[in-house]
């Protein structure tokens, strides 16, 4: 900023020495001509003076002497160099001559001139000391024939008038110089220097982080216009900036809530494996525990001892019974939902996952106008697990493909696979493809089982498939698992869609309904 | 009553087995033991069971697989389920699938019994 002020004063101060300097050169070369011309006038009609005074005593009859007198008169008149009269043949009869002056010499070629035509004659001639002036003034001699006073004079006060009139203008220039450049400064620190720190502050503070900077210059020209698109840029920063963090929030709460979710789910289905391996040994317990009271009376001491089995009993189910209303999924709540968006949201939540493997997920979502009757939680904690089986299951580089269509993406040959749940029709199927290397038949029959993983120690908790068909069954959907060993997995999760229009019986679907059937017998 | 009460008892635990067993017998009811659904089906082929009492979770088949299959082939038979306490999604798709009644275990063998009364329409028995 302070070059391109420099740069400007520069320029402009340039400028205005080469107009100013031109304009002063012509008027400085008019104004020595001026005062050449009023030294010549002057010395013109001195010589003039001098002619009738030295004819006027030539005619009486003076001498030579008396002429050299006369002439003596004159030697102090300031600047004089010489002052000569030349009789007809062109003679110096007398001359007045400066202290430092050489002795005028014989008439030259010019005074010859002037003695044959009878006019005066003046111009500028060469001396030892640089240029004079000199003036010839011829004059009658006595006899009838021509002499002549020449006044050479040194141009010394026209110099020094001129030197003065130089520096006058000089100093004059200098003054009107500065006050045109401080102008100039106080000016473009006003409109360009200010708003440009401004500028270059805002810029600073936004580079480094700070989007809420904003620029207060209120002007209508170019500045004013940048300070305004700068501010906007800013705005627009500012709310790219904020919508991002946003997201990335929402894809924290996102990743917590589903986590949480897990646990708890993996709470809750640990609790219920251990509820359905306890019961039964439970039930023989207090089941033996009841029969042998039977035999003995409800007064016998012994007695207490079967009721303290009994009621352990209880409360060991009691233990486990809390625990799986502690782990107890919430109810769903099932509204009209679109599976698309949610599986947008979930594959962006994910995108990220294996990103520094090379892995990418190729999306083709279901049309807008598919709907399914789902609780979005737990629709999107089917989408979540899905996509991070398959991401996880990719080698690097590979893709996952999450489509839909009614058929499978992995040809028949050599597929194995597994189905839980029955959907109703119509339908909509949610394919999730990876590029792993597959599960043989007897992985896939163990796929649903809870705590059952084939990812490393600490990476699976087992749970994602059977909390997916806990949650597909709720949704009177089902979900099916195909494998073709080294070429991938394919997950197809099938929800019946909430549409009327749709909803004509295909052929299959009858024959697959439950039979109608009323209790088969009257007590 | 003319013809005795004849049941089933499907579990694959033997104890639990054993135990419904015994105290069926006692109440003076016929009953017939299958370990698992196969051993279950052929049983039924056989015989008319008035009621049978049958575990969810049996290796292979589970009961709630078999349910569709019973209520066919043997339609006269009321069908009991079992399972684990706090199973309730079960219970709904039972219930679905016709059973009449459901036992969470650790049941009390009264509860059982009076069940299984229930289930034939007779009156609750009376105090021991």
């Amino acid at each position: 900023m302070k070059h391109l002020t420099t740069r400007l004063v520069l320029l402009v101060m340039l400028a205005f020495l080469v107009i100013t300097g031109a304009f002063d050169y012509v008027r400085l070369a008019r104004e020595r001509d001026r005062l050449v011309t009023v030294a010549a006038t002057d010395q013109r009609v001195f010589a003039e003076t001098l002619a009738l005074a030295v004819r006027r005593n030539v005619r009486r009859g003076r001498t030579t002497e008396e002429l050299q007198e006369l002439l003596e008169e004159i030697r102090q008149r300031p600047g004089l160099v010489w002052a000569a009269i030349y009789d007809p043949k062109g003679e110096v009869v007398a001359a007045a001559t400066a202290w430092d002056a050489p002795a005028p010499p014989p008439a030259d070629h010019t005074v010859t001139l002037a003695l044959e035509r009878r006019e005066p004659r003046s111009g500028l001639a060469e001396e030892s000391g640089g240029k004079v002036l000199r003036h010839i003034q011829p004059f009658r001699w006595p006899d009838g024939r021509t002499a002549a006073v020449e006044v050479r004079q040194r141009l010394d006060a026209v110099e020094r008038e001129f030197a003065h009139a130089v520096r006058e203008r000089i100093v004059y220039r200098l003054v009107v110089l500065v006050l045109f450049v401080l102008a100039i400064l106080a000016v473009t620190r006003w409109s360009i220097a200010r708003p440009m720190r401004a500028l270059t502050q805002g810029a600073r503070a936004v580079a480094s982080g700070d989007l809420s900077q904003r620029i207060d210059v209120r002007r209508a020209d170019e500045l004013g216009q940048l300070a305004e698109e700068f501010n906007r840029m800013a705005q627009s920063l500012e709310q790219a900036q904020q919508a991002l963090l946003e997201q990335s929030e929402a894809r924290l709460r996102l990743e917590r809530d589903v986590q949480q979710a897990q646990k708890l789910v993996a709470v809750g289905m640990l609790a219920a494996e251990v509820a359905h391996e306890i019961g039964t040994p439970l039930n023989v317990i207090s089941g033996r525990a009841e029969a042998l009271a039977r035999g003995i009376p409800a007064d016998d001491p012994e007695r207490r001892h079967l009721d303290v089995i009994s009621s352990q009993t209880e409360r060991i189910t009691a233990i486990v019974r809390d625990l799986l209303d502690y782990a107890r999924p919430r109810r769903p709540h099932f509204r009209a939902e679109q599976p698309g968006p949610i599986l947008a949201r979930v594959t962006d939540l994910l995108a990220g996952r294996r990103r520094d493997k090379g892995v990418g997920i190729r999306l083709e979502l279901p049309p807008e106008e598919v709907q399914v009757l789902a609780d979005a939680d737990h629709l999107q904690q089917v989408f979540v697990n899905l996509l991070t089986n398959a991401l996880d299951a990719s080698p690097p580089g590979g893709t996952v493909r999450v489509t839909h269509g009614p058929e499978p993406l992995l040809p028949p040959e050599g597929r194995a696979s597994v189905l839980r749940g029955k959907a109703d029709t119509p339908l909509v199927a949610i394919h999730v493809l990876d590029e792993g290397k597959g599960m043989g038949e007897e992985e896939l029959a163990q796929a649903f089982q809870p705590f059952f993983s084939t990812k490393r120690r600490g990476h699976g908790t087992g749970l994602g498939l059977p909390i997916v068909e806990e949650i597909v069954r709720a949704h009177r959907g089902e979900v099916e698992i195909l494998s073709v060993a080294d070429r991938g997995t394919e997950v197809i999760v099938r929800l019946p869609v909430l549409d009327p229009q749709a909803r004509e019986p295909a052929d299959g679907t009858a024959a697959e309904a439950p039979p109608p059937e009323r209790p088969a017998r009257e007590a | 009553m003319a013809t005795p009460v004849r049941i089933l008892v499907v579990d694959d635990d033997p104890e639990m087995r054993g135990l419904l067993a015994e105290e069926l017998r006692r109440e003076g009811w016929q009953v017939r033991e299958a370990g698992d659904g196969a051993e279950a089906v052929l049983a039924c082929r056989g015989t008319q069971f008035d009621v049978i009492l049958m575990d969810k979770n049996m290796p292979g088949p589970s009961g709630l697989d078999l349910l569709p299959g019973f209520r066919r082939t043997c339609p006269g038979s009321r069908i009991i389920m079992m399972t684990a306490f706090g199973d309730v999604p079960s219970y709904v798709e039972a219930a679905e699938k016709g059973a009449v009644d459901f036992l969470f275990k650790p049941f009390r063998i009264d509860d059982m019994k009076a069940a299984i009364r229930k289930a034939l329409g007779l009156q609750p028995a009376p105090p021991a």
